[in-house]
């Protein structure tokens, strides 16, 4: 198989090297064969060739370049951005990207319980702007990006995810700045995408809920297979016969959920319901497209949030009329 | 005691009506008894008890602690505005609740805590009772704002942490008078533990309660089971799960942290 092929040719570079260079110091303990593979072709990992002084000095000073860049990019006034547009309708704005850090119950004043999650937004940058004619003739793009990562994961861009959003053009922003929570309101609704959690091979009762056999009564070893996979006359299987397989790890959408209360000062969105994804996995918001919640992003900043151009500042926690919250007194049904 | 209006006294205004509790006006005048107001002393703000509710404590994972953090938050502030006693299993208590569609908009249910579970802003409890000969469990929200007041009428704590036996117990041991008075402790009284063994409706339970995965140490199992019974239930037994240290969870860390910011919020 091609993994053991590389795993192989990985091994033989490892041996290879050290014994060429028998009066060089051996590698690093750290230095196993599964680093090696990840790190492609030229076999090596950032700290290798450096002392055990240097390995955190490195670190700080790249973490510290790191945060420079991103505070640099924090004032998109100083960078000359593009004139914003007023809203008309028909018009989509830019999502976000947010990290799932967990659910938690939620009342309404009239004592209904119901269940968010949440959803925090971290360092999310505009990256890139592709107009209409470059992207596919009908709307512009914008890409933007989830989490930064650590730069010396991958060899590209250093944030975690990156993820593309279709724009009108009135709505189009300069790359550069970041955006935040309050992008959304409460009160609104939204569409989130991931990636589910992978389950690998599963059965068919569970990857597409087929109802199996019952337990007892005579069933002899049938108790959770498909029974008929077709019919008699076709003589063959039809492609795409529902049947056992990998199941999870793809990108579902739920669609219309709404937005309870937003953080801003932590940059987190309660959103109701569940949604794909695992704990700590990075998940696409974007305004509904929903034929009910058409148009309704005319109360909401357009193009995006901008924290120093707005003239009054945003509370910390903003909550949609209907949400009870913990200071209040409890619910009396008078 | 009837209105003292035919009283004439020499340096004092004749009032109207009746005559207010204004304080002695004589030496000789009587004094109605103080009104006696009920405080919960484990409310009071100066009552230090060091008992941590278990719902603070989050579940082992890899969540994030800052979702922890808010969710506590959250629960702190609403402990401000409702008072959440200490309460164990084993414990009576009285929940009133808003109830729609009750006479009075309210309804109240007392019985004694036979489990508490989940953890932060879900955590709940369940109250049993027999009612007319029936068998009640409900199960409350502990942070539900429907949840109007929780009296303990009866503080203490049993041999075990859950007492889902009761299900298979006589009906005499999970029966509470609804009307029951509260019973209150000296302040600086360590929660007493009611060593009662409770006796059993005949075999079978809705569980196996002598196997020894269930450790509970509240039932006389000798007036329902044999030796042979119970050395049968200690085949189930697995000796090696107290020396498993990947079980092993130390919470002392987090607690501290968590003593931290209940110090904070009350401070605040």
């Amino acid at each position: 198989m091609r993994g053991w092929r590389l795993l192989t040719q990985a091994g033989a570079q490892v041996l290879g090297r050290s014994s060429g260079s028998l009066s060089a110091a051996l590698p690093p303990p750290s230095g196993n064969r599964t680093n090696i593979c990840l790190r492609g072709k030229n076999g090596t990992w950032w700290d290798e060739h450096l002392s055990e002084e240097n390995v955190p000095f490195v670190k700080q000073l790249v973490s510290n370049e790191d945060k420079v860049q991103l505070a640099s990019k924090l004032c998109p006034l100083q960078d000359e951005p593009w004139p914003i547009q007023p809203w008309e309708p028909g018009s989509s704005r830019v999502g976000l990207i947010a990290l799932k850090l967990g659910m938690m119950p939620l009342w309404t004043k009239d004592g209904q319980k119901h269940v968010v999650t949440l959803l925090q937004v971290q360092d999310c940058h505009v990256v890139k702007y592709t107009s209409k004619e470059n992207h596919n003739g009908k709307m512009a793009a914008l890409h933007a990006g989830g989490k930064t990562a650590s730069r010396f994961q991958l060899g590209l861009l250093p944030k975690q995810k990156v993820q593309i959003f279709r724009v009108t053009d009135n709505a189009v922003i300069k790359p550069g700045p970041p955006l935040y929570a309050a992008h959304f309101r409460p009160g609104q609704y939204v569409d989130v995408t991931g990636k589910t959690i992978g389950k690998g091979v599963e059965g068919i009762m569970k990857r597409w809920g087929f109802k199996g056999q019952p337990a007892t009564h005579g069933q002899t070893k049938t108790h959770r297979r498909p029974g008929a996979i077709s019919t008699g006359d076709v003589a063959r299987v039809w492609p795409g016969t529902k049947m056992p397989g990998r199941m999870g790890n793809v990108a579902r959408t739920t669609y219309g959920l709404k937005v309870w209360r937003i953080n801003t000062k932590l940059n987190i969105i309660y959103v109701n319901g569940s949604v794909p994804g695992h704990k700590n996995g990075l998940v696409k918001v974007r305004d509904s497209k929903l034929p009910a919640f058409k148009d309704f992003c005319k109360n909401l900043p357009f193009p995006t949030y901008f924290p120093d151009r707005d003239e009054e500042e945003l509370p910390e926690d903003l909550y949609d009329k209907n949400v009870w919250q913990s200071s209040e007194p409890s619910i009396t049904f008078a | 005691w009837h209105q003292g209006k035919g009283k004439t006294l020499p340096s004092v205004v004749c009032r109207p009506g009746r005559q207010q509790s204004t304080g002695p006006s004589e030496p000789g005048a009587f004094q109605p008894p103080p009104k006696s107001v009920i405080v919960d002393k484990r409310c009071l703000p100066g009552q230090e008890t060091r008992f941590l509710s278990p719902e603070f404590i989050p579940p082992r994972g890899r969540t994030d602690p800052l979702k922890f953090k808010l969710e506590r938050k959250e629960m702190l502030e609403r402990r401000k505005v409702l008072c959440i006693p200490e309460l164990y299993v084993g414990s009576i208590l009285r929940v009133t609740t808003a109830d729609l569609y009750a006479s009075g908009k309210t309804s109240q249910f007392l019985g004694i805590c036979i489990q508490r579970s989940g953890s932060g802003l879900g955590a709940t409890f369940i109250l049993r009772n027999t009612i007319e000969r029936q068998g009640v469990e409900i199960c409350f929200e502990l942070y539900n704002p429907r949840v109007q007041e929780i009296q303990v009428v009866k503080l203490e704590k049993r041999l075990d942490d859950g007492l889902l036996y009761l299900r298979d117990a006589l009906p005499e041991y999970s029966t509470f008078d609804v009307n029951m008075k509260p019973v209150s402790l000296e302040a600086g009284q360590e929660v007493p533990v009611n060593k009662l063994k409770v006796k059993m409706e005949p075999r079978p339970w809705s569980k196996r309660w002598e196997r020894p995965k269930f450790n509970i140490k509240g039932i006389g199992f000798d007036l329902h089971l044999t030796e042979e019974q119970m050395k049968e239930a200690q085949k189930w037994s697995q000796p090696w799960l107290e020396f498993d240290m990947m079980r092993e969870h130390d919470t002392s860390k987090i607690e501290a942290e968590i003593w931290e910011e209940i110090q904070a919020s009350k401070n605040s």
